[in-house]
């Protein structure tokens, strides 16, 4: 046996940002480079010399159950707690209370990470008897995360997206090192104003008194937030990684080296598979089309002659021949908030059709079941299982 | 039908021998037990579950060599003195047996006559005994266990150890053996999901194989002669078998199935030239004169065969029938240079598809096996394999590899059309684009399993349950009744549609639900008007429906996405959760029902 700490992962949340394809899948299930991101995350997670992992499951849970079972292929044990109700950050923990017995560590299941922040969480569970250690990273965009005021290497300040200013770069990386106390704290907190149980809420009543320990981290850090995040991380993973091009590939077709096709998918002949493109279990991708910064989810179908760029294309969907998605900024609109400039060609949701010669503008999101007929022309939000027609 | 697992070398026998009589509990589990042997032999044995011994055992042993059973009853009740393993008059000798000894009955008179006792019910006791009688004529232990078992008639496969001797001996004869070679000392066991934690390199034995187990290797008499043992590395995963946050195994393989078909698929489909890639070496001539495609099957897999053999007939243009393999004869004045005999077994162990297979061998027909199991028996009896690649299941019933042995049959119904040129690239491009849809569509149902459960629970009590479709719904509405009674108890029937008025229309009250497939493929126009009868009778109505056919005529409507000669597989997914679900309301128990094992070895 070995002394490795167990792994809790945080992964009962949904993700309603990131509707349509949160309908019927967690957030962290969403596929990256053909692999959810919350496999990204386990491998760093193994990477890191972990052997025990704990996965808190809760909106549809049966996706991320049947996915990853028992862990074998990981080579880790994985074991489930059930967060019945999605009730923030902190209840989840507190559902895998019964699950560890020593200190632990905590990561969220849908940032891509690299080993070494989970190490350096690691490193602290057996310096000092703090009840907390929190890694933090600098951001770009520190206002969208807890952002972190620092004192030596204490952490003195959590501010959930400040409005205004951000009293710093530096942010919360969600990797954490805990030991049984946070327990106690998590069940002592009150719910926030918008009724959710955080975790850093709990952590408050440490800081005054240097409770919680910060360890830097300067390594990769992503982050899926909005349907267009998962085009531009897909396209980083890509870049540094590489993809492969397995499946079944005819003659005369392209597939960008960072590109990637999963071993059962089929691309038919002559067609070009661009750069940050991935192509899921199953697919096919039809003759003479063009893809270019696209994902396509597993058992969809693209037709032949297609043109999709910037695009999302959910799980068994279907893309009929010669539409056009002709990709570039788009204005967007998510949960009342506007945001301008974002580059997303378009979005279909699971299990719908785009018609023949059909057109996405730039930013539509077709959600689930739903049509867009021949030749219609597709723009913003199309609702789940209505269809749009020509003319 | 039972389980066996044994162990010689240089390790602790006792916590290989329950680890791996749990792993192989699914092949029977009314009573279970072990024999550690050194010197001396050991023996502990319980009716009831695996885990009843498990709590008998001592805490820990020091014997490093051991065979253990886990038994589904042929022969005696399940009682303790019936568990396995058995022993001689001196304790000496102890025995585990999967099988049956036909001349049981004039064997243990005989030895009675030479006054020998019998403390069990069972066929398998005669074998110590015989072992006994040997030694004490003054034969090698080798030579003992060769000589008994030598004068058993019947299927077997036997593993025995003697006291002081440090070898197991084992033998079979239309029963399955594997050898597991470890580092640590040499395995063997009915099958090996029984070892797999230790070793994956493995030597399948072959109909009267007489294998020494040293701790070291393992030496192999095969008509006569020592042959050094073929070995084989198998792929799967040791515990892959964990419930990976389920309830239970049958709901975790019924949520398996997409990824499941996704590989049944993989690489062997072409929707745009409308061929598929099995991998067979079936003789175009022969194909092309082809006369009948006959099934054997049992249980689900006869049901899947049901299903193919419509689809053959439609896309192949030749005849297709099914046989229950136990009551096979290649007769009927088949030609037997015309007639494609296939197994369909998710083991590839099935005692009764076996014998029909070795039945058509003899007639002289060309066979081949449909199953989940590389390196089974079946596979190495048959001209030909084609395997549906579901991965393990451990649910006694089976959910997944129904569905990709209609998947799997399915392309072979488009190879052989093509082949025999009966089918254009049109028609057989549809029908691959509808099996490449297959995992999605099954998708979509699983993403509605609250719906499922809510009316299962609503229905749970009902008197009974009948199944009802036409054309390939009609297999569906049998697996999806077998499915029920096996896991819920209840009473269940599936019935082709058109038959309720024959017959069991006088069932139907409004306690009794009816389930009826209304999609393409299943005739759903013809079905509307049994669906009325039954209504008229006051019964719940639950009906698959697709696009625009009778979702109004019925009382609890789910949808299947549009699949062609497909859909009522979908269909069969929305039985399979109605199934579960009732079962759960019940608190029965699932994947292990009473009376039932998964692989099915004895006749």
């Amino acid at each position: 046996m070995t002394d490795a700490p167990t792994a809790v992962i945080l992964a009962a949340g949904e993700g309603r940002r990131l509707a349509p394809l949160t309908h019927r899948r967690p957030k962290p299930m969403l596929p990256i480079a053909n692999r959810p991101l919350l496999e990204h995350v386990l491998e760093a997670v193994v990477a890191a010399g972990i052997q025990r992992v704990v996965l808190v499951v809760g909106y549809e849970r049966t996706r991320i159950q049947t996915y990853f079972g028992d862990g074998d292929d990981w080579g880790v044990d994985v074991e489930y707690a059930v967060q019945e109700a999605q009730l923030g950050s902190g209840h989840a923990l507190l559902q895998a209370e019964s699950t560890v017995d020593a200190p632990f560590l905590v990561l969220n299941g849908d940032r891509i990470i690299d080993p070494t922040v989970i190490e350096a969480a690691r490193r602290t569970l057996t310096e000092g008897d703090r009840t907390a250690t929190m890694t933090v990273t600098r951001s770009a965009e520190p206002s969208r995360y807890g952002v972190v005021t620092l004192e030596g290497n204490r952490v003195v300040d959590v501010v959930e997206k400040p409005v205004g200013e951000p009293p710093s770069e530096l942010i919360n990386a969600g990797v954490y090192g805990f030991r049984q106390g946070i327990f106690d704290l998590l069940r002592e907190t009150g719910r926030s104003p918008s009724g959710e149980h955080e975790l850093t809420a709990a952590l408050e009543p440490l800081l005054a008194d240097g409770g919680v320990r910060a360890r830097r981290y300067d390594g990769r850090w992503l982050d899926v937030s909005h349907l267009w995040d998962l085009l531009s991380v897909t396209g980083a993973v890509l870049d540094e990684a590489g993809g492969h091009a397995a499946g079944q590939i005819a003659d005369g077709s392209s597939v960008s080296s960072s590109a990637d096709v999963a071993p059962s998918a089929a691309v038919a002949e002559n067609t070009t598979i661009g750069r940050g493109v991935t192509v899921g279990e199953n697919a096919l991708i039809g003759s003479n089309a063009v893809l270019e910064r696209t994902v396509v989810f597993r058992d969809a179908t693209v037709h032949p002659g297609a043109v999709l760029r910037d695009c999302i294309v959910g799980a068994n969907a279907t893309i009929g021949p010669n539409a056009t998605v002709s990709g570039g900024d788009a204005t967007v609109i998510v949960e009342g908030e506007v945001h301008e400039g974002v580059e997303l060609g378009g979005v279909v949701g699971d299990n719908a059709r785009v018609g023949g010669g059909a057109v996405l503008e730039p930013g539509a999101v077709i959600h689930d079941d739903a049509t867009v007929g021949e030749g219609a022309v597709a723009r913003g939000t199309i609702e789940q299982g209505t269809t749009v027609r020509r003319g | 039908m039972c389980g066996i697992v044994g162990y010689n070398g240089g390790r602790a026998a006792l916590p290989i021998l329950s680890q791996g009589l749990q792993n192989l509990e699914y092949r029977g589990y009314d009573s279970a037990g072990v024999a550690l042997a050194d010197g001396d032999i050991e023996v502990y044995k319980r009716s009831g579950e695996v885990a009843e011994l498990l709590a008998a055992l001592p805490d820990d042993a020091t014997q490093r060599r051991g065979i253990g059973h886990t038994r589904w009853s042929t022969h005696g009740p399940p009682t303790d003195a019936n568990a396995h393993p058995h022993t001689d008059c001196t304790g000496q000798v102890a025995v585990v047996h999967n099988g049956i000894v036909e001349n049981y009955d004039e064997l243990k008179a005989e030895l009675r006559g030479d006054g020998h006792s019998f403390t069990s019910d069972t066929d398998t006791e005669v074998v110590p005994h015989l072992i006994e009688a040997a030694l004490e004529d003054g034969a090698e232990p080798r030579e003992a266990v060769r000589s008994a078992v030598g004068r058993l008639e019947g299927s077997f496969a036997v593993v025995a150890s003697i006291a002081g001797v440090d070898a197991l001996f084992a033998t079979r004869q239309d029963s399955p053996l594997v050898i597991g070679h470890g580092e640590d000392g040499q395995f063997v066991a009915s099958d090996v999901t029984a070892f797999l934690g230790h070793t994956r390199e493995v030597t399948y034995l072959e109909d009267g194989d007489f294998a020494v187990i040293d701790r070291d290797g393992v030496t192999i008499a095969r008509g006569g002669e020592t042959v050094v043992p073929d070995r084989e590395r198998l792929e799967w995963e040791a515990d892959a078998a964990e419930k990976g946050g389920y309830d239970h195994y049958m709901l975790k393989e019924i949520h398996e199935q997409p990824a499941a078909l996704r590989q049944t698929l993989s690489g062997r489909l072409d929707p745009d030239a409308g061929t598929v890639d099995l991998d067979l070496s079936l003789p175009e001539e022969y194909v092309g004169s082809l006369e009948e495609v006959q099934f054997v099957a049992a249980g689900t897999s006869n049901y899947a065969a049901r299903y193919a053999a419509k689809l053959i007939e439609d896309l192949a243009d030749v005849r297709a029938t099914v046989e229950i393999a136990s009551e096979y004869e290649f007769d009927g004045g088949r030609d037997p240079w015309r007639t494609l005999v296939v197994a369909v077994t998710q083991s590839g162990e099935t005692a009764d598809t076996l014998a029909a297979i070795r039945k058509a061998k003899r007639a002289g027909a060309r066979t081949l096996a449909v199953t989940n199991t590389l390196g089974s028996t079946v596979t190495r009896e048959v001209d030909d394999s084609l395997f549906i690649r579901a991965g393990p299941e451990i649910g006694v019933a089976a959910t997944k590899t129904f569905c990709s042995q209609v998947a799997t049959t399915t392309m072979l119904a488009v190879a052989l059309g093509r082949q025999r040129g009966t089918l254009s690239s049109d028609r057989a491009s549809a029908v691959l684009e509808s099996l490449r849809g297959l995992p999605g569509g099954v998708q979509q149902i699983l993403d509605r399993t609250g719906e499922v459960e809510e009316v299962a629970l609503e229905l749970a009590d009902s008197d009974a349950f009948f199944f009802v479709g036409r054309w390939l719904a009609h297999p569906v509405a049998l697996e999806g009744a077998l499915k029920l009674k096996e896991i819920s108890y209840d009473h269940a029937e599936g019935f082709a549609a058109g038959e309720l008025k024959h017959g069991p229309l006088a069932l139907v009250t409004a306690e009794t639900p009816v389930l009826a497939v209304l999609t393409e493929g299943a005739r759903a126009e013809a079905t509307l008007n049994n669906v009325k009868e039954v209504q008229a009778r006051e019964a719940p109505v639950v009906g698959v429906t697709s696009g625009e056919r009778g979702g109004r005529f019925v009382d609890v409507e789910w949808s299947v996405p549009a699949a062609g000669v497909l859909e009522p597989l979908l269909a069969n997914v929305y039985w399979q959760l109605f199934a579960y679900y009732v079962a759960e309301s019940k608190g029965r128990s699932i994947d292990k029902p009473r009376n039932l094992a998964k692989s099915v070895t004895v006749e």
